[in-house]
């Protein structure tokens, strides 16, 4: 593997039943890089990213984090080891606040074992001041939040944590033009900060603006791998139409 | 304020016309001998109903807690009155039936995945014939002065002196606390809330400890020397529910709780032993019913094959009444204090007002049912 990838999958297989849902797929991941993962409802994203969040156990293949082998029992060992995943349907606890949300499963306490909520509310309050600055009902139910102030929060929670890899699972489906500005936007900061990303999208826009490579997966094979700025949008569908790699990538 | 003071604020207002109304229809319901029967009256639904609260909170429900109740109550006065086993062996070994019982009911639901709907709706009915079981239908008297205490009654209350310090001691904690949260703000770099708000809360906790303390003082039976306080089974009560709204709020336990009931798949997504919260849970509530029983059975002098009948329902309409919803995640363990008054007070009032058992069944399900509607309406 290359001196630069911090994370590496190799050979990932899954498969429910007689069906193979992950057949076979490799990919790197360098830090500060955005690679897009593409392909039908099916094709085999949603499975790959479970796997590498500890959701799913590999049936097959290796996952290696920072030049090491790793295997994920749980969500949270994956959490432990740095990478963070935010679901598509945003896991938060709509009855709790940002700020519970923030630090939910991983609380600070007190020296008596108690939350510590002083400490957590002024850990947050910077931290969302420094993601959005229009955020400040940090004690109201995340219910009652709209979607790009919820995506904020569970963006906050990888930048909070400092996560090492981030999975995305549709960011910005849902959101309005706004709002979608204020997660690309975000989303280039954590780039920034050396924070690898995998975008699970179906949107284009999404990807020509924010993938540096992008990933194209059909009935569990990995399509082919490319530079976003090397293929038109008109190739990237036929990659996740057709499942063939245009003739241009050698 | 928030929704969830809100939400008390109301249901306080609720009880408070509720007893003014019937004390204008009685002339005799806003006496301290009528409130002091009233809390003793309520508290043994009220201990359970703490804990229900949190069982709903986190999507679950158990409907077995009265039959539980039953055949704890009924193990605990048999092991006394037949064997003859000292008092506390005889509780402790309640205590461990009934974990015994939540941690099985708990593992159904929370590891095999049963609907606790379902697991417990076979307590309550298998859990009522264990009641039955043990003592063959029959009646164990129980004779323990210090155990009947506990039950309340004329020999069962703390007296004016140790109800003062009860109280005084009760203040000192909540202002204490409440210095030392300030403390712990001011040392994350927040800004505390103006000294005013604090000095309110502290004035307005003392001001409702106090007073209660000075009603029930005043209730003096006729040819006792002094008042008769604070009745022991309030003191448990009020004990429980401190306990449990500290879990609640300020614990780990307690925000796993709420995170499982806001959105299950979140809390385990984000690495919550969902499981374990679950099992723990029972266990709690079912150390909860052990307490209660042992309130009811002191109130009864005995412990018998039908005590806790029908219970499990009164518990669950406290908690709603209270403001718990039972699709999970919202409500408090305060509310149900509120909640148990408020059927406890109508139930009483009605019986005061000599209405019939029918129309008071009548109006106590209706009750819930507004109870309900008006969070809906609030909701929108």
């Amino acid at each position: 593997m290359s001196a630069t990838s911090l994370l590496e999958v190799r050979d990932a297989r899954k498969s429910f039943g007689g069906v193979h849902a992950v057949d076979g797929v490799s990919l790197s991941l360098a830090p500060g890089e955005v690679l897009a993962v593409l392909g039908h409802n099916g094709a085999g994203k949603s499975t790959l990213m479970q796997m590498l969040a500890g959701a799913l156990p590999f049936d097959g293949g290796e996952l290696w984090l920072n030049g090491r082998p790793v295997t994920f029992a749980s969500p949270a060992a994956s959490r432990a080891a740095g990478i963070e995943t935010i679901h598509q349907k945003l896991a938060l606890a709509d009855n709790l606040d940002a700020v519970a949300n923030l630090f939910l499963g991983r609380e600070l306490r007190t020296r008596f074992g108690l939350l510590d909520d002083a400490a957590m509310r002024a850990a947050a309050v910077p931290l969302f001041a420094r993601l959005n600055p229009n955020f400040r009902n940090l004690g109201d139910p995340v219910a009652s939040l709209s979607g790009g102030q919820r995506q904020v929060v569970a963006i906050a929670r990888a930048l909070q944590f400092q996560a090492r890899v981030l999975i995305m699972d549709e960011p910005c489906a849902a959101l309005g033009p706004s709002e979608t500005a204020l997660v690309h936007d975000l989303i280039r900061r954590l780039r920034a900060e050396g924070v690898g990303i995998l975008l699970v999208t179906h949107d284009m826009p999404d990807v020509f603006a924010l993938s540096d490579r992008l990933m194209v997966m059909k009935n569990g094979r990995l399509v082919g791998v490319t530079q976003t700025a090397a293929v038109t949008e008109d190739e990237v569908l036929a990659m996740i139409i057709a499942g063939k790699a245009p003739a241009t990538l050698g | 304020m928030s929704g969830a003071t809100q939400r008390l604020a109301v249901m306080a207002a609720v009880l408070v016309a509720i007893a003014t109304g019937f004390h204008l229809l009685t002339g005799s319901f806003l006496t301290a001998e009528n409130l002091s029967n009233l809390v003793q009256q309520t508290a043994v639904v009220g201990i359970v109903a703490s804990g229900m609260a949190l069982v709903i909170v986190a999507r679950q429900i158990d409907l077995a807690v009265g039959s539980l109740l039953g055949a704890v109550g009924v193990l605990m006065a048999w092991l006394q009155y037949t064997h003859g086993w000292g008092v506390p062996a005889a509780l402790a070994a309640g205590l461990a039936f009934a974990l015994v019982i939540g941690l099985c009911q708990g593992a159904l639901s929370a590891v095999v995945g049963l609907p606790s709907f379902v697991v417990t709706l076979g307590g309550l009915v298998s859990l009522r014939g264990v009641a039955f079981l043990i003592a063959d239908g029959k009646t164990q008297p129980i004779s323990d002065p210090g155990l009947l205490a506990l039950g309340g009654g004329m020999d069962g209350t703390l007296g004016e002196g140790w109800s003062w310090v009860a109280g005084l001691v009760l203040v000192a904690v909540c202002v204490g606390w409440q210095a030392a949260q300030r403390q712990a703000q001011r040392h994350a770099g927040l800004a505390p809330r103006s000294l005013a708000r604090e000095a309110l809360q502290a004035s307005l906790t003392a001001l409702g400890v106090l007073g209660a303390v000075a009603v029930f003082n005043a209730y003096r039976i006729e040819g006792q020397e002094q008042g008769q306080g604070l009745p022991l089974p309030l003191l448990v009560w009020g004990a429980v529910v401190l306990a449990l709204s500290f879990v609640a709020r300020h614990t780990r336990f307690g925000r796993y709780v709420y995170a499982i009931g806001g959105n299950p798949d979140a809390a385990r997504l984000a690495g919550i032993p969902v499981r374990r919260v679950l099992i723990q849970l029972n266990l709690l509530l079912a150390a909860l019913v052990a307490l209660a029983a042992v309130v009811a059975m002191a109130r009864l002098n005995a412990g018998t094959n039908s005590m806790g009948t029908g219970m499990e329902l009164t518990v669950i309409a406290a908690a709603v009444i209270g403001g718990v919803s039972l699709a999970g995640g919202s409500g408090s363990v305060a509310g149900t204090v509120l909640g148990a008054l408020i059927i406890q007070s109508i139930d009483s009032g009605l019986l005061l007002t000599d209405v019939g058992i029918g129309w008071r069944m009548v109006v106590l399900g209706q009750v819930l049912v507004a109870a309900v509607v008006f969070d809906r309406v609030v909701q929108r």
